[in-house]
């Protein structure tokens, strides 16, 4: 289970506070959409959440299975099973697929007390959900990310997500830059990969992504934090009636 | 500005008196001897490069190199074929030809030539020994500028080397390695000369390397020359391995000579060198030939590595391709003078230059100093240079799938060298490049 517990987060480096007193709470089983207008703090909760440093956790505390991670480097997060699918993924000059992907694979299994995939296993592993999500193994010999287009950068982040295995997925706007086919390729491997041991954060800006990846909660993010919690069909009065009503409230 | 007599150093003193002592022992005929001479004349003249030398001011050898060294002749260091296997590290896999020289001396014992088809090779000393005057005047009349000291001290005092001959339109496939082993527990000074010449259509990978026998004293200093003609249509992979423990001083020089339509690519990989001065120049002898030079410098602590070129285009349709990338850590300095001249005939001349550094530290230096010198109106030159810090955003990327920072980051150093090591051709050659640079970057931090 996922409880953030009244976070406060501003920039490292700047005195402005982004996020303030947010809570929320996701159990393991369950899809929940974080719905908001541009600048509420959305994508700065998707990178404290991954711990990027150059955020600061003023207040509060994130909680993931029982443990605080606030204070954890982003690469013993993702052995914990955090994962962020990136809004925009970087491209990687130098650095193929799948060293990338290989070197990524066996040092979460590494950390969790798993055994390391050998190369041979590794492959079929990777050849298998890469088909499942269209992409052509060939890309996956190209340096990661470099000189694709937007919807293959998307699956390529999606294709991460399978091979970590992650527990907790976080999907920053996962639906920016995609066309309809994309979008259901990338929602059809989402999808597969809801279970009952994994709770998922999907942040998007508009509903349609929520088509396609059903949220069992939808949280509406405006200035800082939590404004408003409700079902799936939420997100669809969000796209009648916009944000305007939650923005601007004193803080 | 007032002329002053300026003091000689105890190097600068050291290397003059010993001439005396140990000419006698040096290898070679009257023709080499007269050479000998008129370099250390050249040498006493001029004492080491100093920062008042332009080509010379960002490395201050005088000021560097105070010390006096013992010069290295007849020398007899124990090393056996096991010591070898353990200083060339990565090279130990290479296959191919090898001879081998300890402290400047050939070692028949270390050496292995069985293979060597096509390619002829013989150590210096022997071959000048047996009165090859002809070497000899090949090495006087020597195509490096005349007026560069630590050439001069080459001369003076070369001791062996590697004497490779390709004859006209072989190919030889597999790689020659010239070993270069600093072995003792005394810091000497070492001159070694090879002169290679590669014949019309012919094509080779050549391989020198510079390596410390482990457990030796980390001192000394290396003077190394090696003069290389490639001919008509040929084409010629020249690397360097200088991998040592971040002591000894490294001097080298290349002198290339193209021609017509020959394709000479060198590369050059510096690491664990104490101060390095890498210089090359290389010119045109005929029309349509290709120059790619590239280098790798990995420079910590208070190591120093210059790389210094001069590429002179002299007849026109030439081609030159020049990208050296360098990663600081600690408060090492790296320098690149690039200078390309295009002289008034060289039409249709093809220039491009690039450095780049990455700096881990923020107490690393890095000078650059691109120079063109343009006297031909239809060419196509460019250079650049930068210097960068390693990308946190890609860092985190890296991190926020798990991988652990030290391997996000040697993985990051990796990518960007990475094309540099892509200019070696030969597949085997490459790879143990990318060897000794992965065991320097696997201390990175520690």
């Amino acid at each position: 289970m996922l409880e953030i517990k009244n976070l406060h987060v501003k920039l490292a480096d700047e005195d402005k506070a982004i996020i303030k007193g947010l809570t929320l709470t996701v159990p393991k089983g369950e899809v929940h959409a974080i719905m908001g207008p541009n600048g509420s703090g959305k994508s700065t909760l998707a990178y404290v959440l991954a711990g990027r440093a150059d955020y600061e956790v003023t207040d509060g505390d994130i909680i993931w299975n029982g443990e605080s991670i606030i204070e954890m480097e982003p690469d013993e997060r993702a052995a914990k099973g955090v994962f962020l699918a990136f809004q925009y993924p970087m491209e990687i000059p130098g650095v193929a697929g799948l060293t990338f992907l290989r070197t990524a694979t066996n040092s979460v299994r590494k950390k969790r007390g798993q055994t390391e995939l050998t190369t041979p296993e590794f492959l079929k592993v990777v050849k298998d959900r890469a088909s499942k999500l269209n992409i052509d193994f060939d890309m996956l010999k190209r340096p990661v990310n470099v000189g694709f287009s937007g919807g293959e950068k998307k699956r390529s982040e999606i294709l991460q997500m399978a091979m970590l295995e992650p527990s907790l997925c976080v999907l920053d706007e996962t639906d920016s830059g995609l066309d309809i086919d994309a979008l259901k390729v990338v929602s059809d491997g989402v999808n597969a990969l809801r279970s009952p041991d994994r709770a998922m954060l999907v942040i998007t800006h508009y509903q349609r992504l929520l088509n396609h990846i059903v949220p069992d909660k939808v949280h509406v993010l405006a200035e800082g934090r939590i404004q408003k919690t409700g079902g799936k069909e939420l997100a669809l009065e969000l796209e009648q009636s916009g944000y305007a009503e939650f923005q601007g409230k004193a803080a | 500005m007032m002329n002053v007599a300026v003091m000689k150093t105890k190097f600068e003193q050291s290397l003059t008196e010993q001439f005396n002592h140990v000419s006698a022992r040096l290898p070679g005929g009257a023709a080499v001897g007269v050479a000998r001479t008129a370099a250390l004349g050249r040498f006493s003249a001029l004492g080491l490069p100093n920062r008042r030398i332009e080509e010379w001011k960002y490395t201050d050898l005088r000021n560097a190199l105070k010390e006096p060294l013992a010069v290295a002749v007849d020398d007899d260091t124990k090393v056996t074929v096991a010591d070898l296997i353990v200083a060339l590290g990565p090279l130990a896999h290479l296959e191919g030809p090898r001879i081998v020289f300890v402290n400047g001396g050939w070692r028949r014992e270390l050496s292995n030539l069985e293979g060597a088809e096509g390619i002829e090779v013989a150590a210096l000393g022997a071959t000048l020994t047996a009165a090859q005057d002809k070497i000899g005047e090949a090495l006087a009349g020597t195509t490096g500028p005349d007026n560069d000291a630590v050439l001069a001290l080459n001369t003076a005092y070369m001791t062996d080397g590697a004497v490779v001959r390709v004859g006209d339109g072989i190919e030889v496939g597999k790689p020659l390695l010239l070993v270069f082993m600093r072995a003792g527990s005394e810091g000497r000074f070492v001159a070694t000369r090879n002169v290679v010449s590669i014949g019309k259509g012919a094509a080779a990978t050549i391989v020198e390397a510079f390596i410390g026998l482990p457990g030796s004293t980390a001192e000394g200093q290396h003077n190394s020359a090696t003069e290389i003609h490639v001919g008509d249509n040929a084409r010629v992979t020249h690397v360097k391995i200088a991998a040592d423990t971040g002591k000894a001083t490294h001097l080298s020089n290349w002198m290339v000579g193209l021609g017509a339509e020959a394709v000479y690519r060198g590369f050059q990989l510096n690491q664990g060198l104490g101060l390095a001065r890498n210089q090359i120049f290389a010119t045109y002898h005929g029309e349509g030939a290709k120059l790619d030079l590239s280098g790798l410098f990995l420079g910590r602590g208070a190591e120093h590595i210059d790389t210094t070129l001069v590429v002179d285009h002299a007849v026109p349709r030439c081609e030159s391709r020049e990208l050296y990338k360098g990663v600081l850590d600690g408060e090492a300095r790296g320098i690149f003078q690039g200078k390309v001249i295009v002289r008034p005939d060289a039409q249709k001349t093809d220039g491009k230059q690039m450095a780049q550094v990455l700096m881990l530290s923020p107490d690393a230096e890095f000078d650059s100093k691109p120079e063109l010198e343009i006297y031909a109106d239809d060419v196509v030159c460019g250079h650049g240079s930068t210097a960068a810090e390693l990308d946190t955003d890609l860092l985190f990327y890296l991190r926020a799938r798990g991988i652990p920072l030290d391997t996000a980051r040697s993985m990051l150093i990796e990518s960007f060298v990475g094309e540099a090591l892509d200019r070696i051709e030969h597949e085997g050659v490459r790879e143990v490049v990318l060897d000794f640079a992965r065991g320097w970057l696997s201390k990175l931090g520690r």
